[in-house]
């Protein structure tokens, strides 16, 4: 008989709920998922499954498998598997886990540990996470600084101040050869500033500092056949230059 | 109100409280103190002085009982310890160890 009732009442063991008017203060131990929705106080060990709902507040150092997070948490967890923090999810302590989500709405503070994570992962990841960033800004000048890095023409970049235009234009040369460019400030700003509006360059218009930087883009990629405006010298020679090194190739 | 439900493999050390039916399906040790029922099923265990309103025991709970209400032992239950409460019943079968005081009327 009693080994009957114990199974029976083992089978029906799927789960244990903690309710939302009890408290536990002690410690707790266990081989099965918890549910939390009243309050534990103490230490909180586990195998498996630790969930935390609206309602349930842990006050503890838990140990389990996995953590979910929808209540409050004030104590460390570590966790052989994962923790995660939902919307809802209040958190103060430290987390260890090799998987640790944090939802957006959720609050924690404390410190995160994931140990140490397969080698192989990381790299892969991290890149993903940081190039598109990176590859964003650059994405105007890569297209060009194709040619100068294939140039030989060291003078360019070293003459201008801004990093991303300058490798990609011919234009730099200009500025220092004319005496009569008193702001040199305002040129490199100029360029800054063209990428974005590169559409625009085809304006003559424009007055004649911002024209040549966006006459000589045009130019440059177009073979340099174009006319060259009458002020630019230096550029002109720069962008034919330019022109040959494409033929050659 | 939710029920709460400590299951079979778990295990707690210390003190549970709250305004809610409890059902032990595991092991307790240290103290249980509700206002409303206790059930203590076939594979629990319990070492705890126990304070609520009613409680049926078909597991093993060593420690003193106080009940407002009732205390009722099941068949193939095991209890020691003493039971203070005004209504107490002894299935046939169970098994019990200790005093039994039924004297609440003054209270």
């Amino acid at each position: 008989m009693a080994t009957a009732k114990e199974l029976s009442a083992s089978s029906n063991v799927d789960n244990t709920v903690v309710g939302p008017s009890i408290l536990i203060s002690g410690r707790l131990t266990g081989d099965e998922d918890l549910t939390v929705r009243g309050r534990v106080e103490g230490e909180l060990t586990l195998s498996r499954t630790l969930i935390v709902e609206p309602s349930g507040v842990v006050k503890a150092n838990v140990a389990v498998k996995n953590a979910i997070v929808s209540g409050v948490v004030v104590g460390n967890i570590n966790a052989t598997e994962s923790v995660e923090l939902t919307r809802e999810g209040r958190m103060v302590g430290d987390i260890r886990a090799p998987r640790v989500i944090i939802v957006d709405g959720a609050s924690f503070r404390g410190r995160v540990d994931m140990g140490d994570v397969e080698p192989g992962r990381l790299p892969a990841e991290r890149p993903a996470v940081v190039r598109p960033t990176a590859v964003t800004r650059p994405t105007a000048t890569p297209a060009r600084p194709a040619l100068p890095s294939a140039r030989p023409m060291p003078p360019p970049p070293p003459s201008r101040p801004t990093p991303p235009p300058p490798p990609s234009r011919p234009t730099p040369p200009p500025p220092p050869a004319r005496p009569s460019a008193p702001p040199a400030v305002s040129r490199p700003s100029a360029p800054i500033t063209r990428p974005g509006l590169g559409g625009l360059g085809s304006k003559p218009l424009p007055p004649p500092p911002p024209t040549r930087v966006e006459r000589a883009e045009p130019q440059a990629e177009q073979a340099g056949s174009a006319e060259p405006p009458t002020p630019v010298l230096v550029g002109a020679g720069a962008k034919k230059k330019v022109v040959v090194k494409k033929k050659t190739r | 109100m939710a029920n709460t439900v400590i299951g079979s493999s778990i295990v707690i050390d210390g003190e549970i409280s709250g305004d809610e039916d409890l059902v032990i399906q595991g092991t307790v040790k240290g103290k249980i103190s509700l206002k409303e029922s206790l059930y203590v099923e076939g594979s629990g265990v319990v070492e705890a002085d126990i304070e609520t309103q009613n409680v049926e025991i078909a597991g093993r709970v060593t420690g003193n009982i106080v009940a407002s209400d009732k205390v009722e032992l099941k068949t193939d239950c095991r209890v020691v310890g003493d039971i203070k409460a005004p209504r107490i019943l002894i299935a046939d079968g169970a098994s019990f160890k200790g005093n039994v005081d039924m004297d609440m009327k003054e209270r």
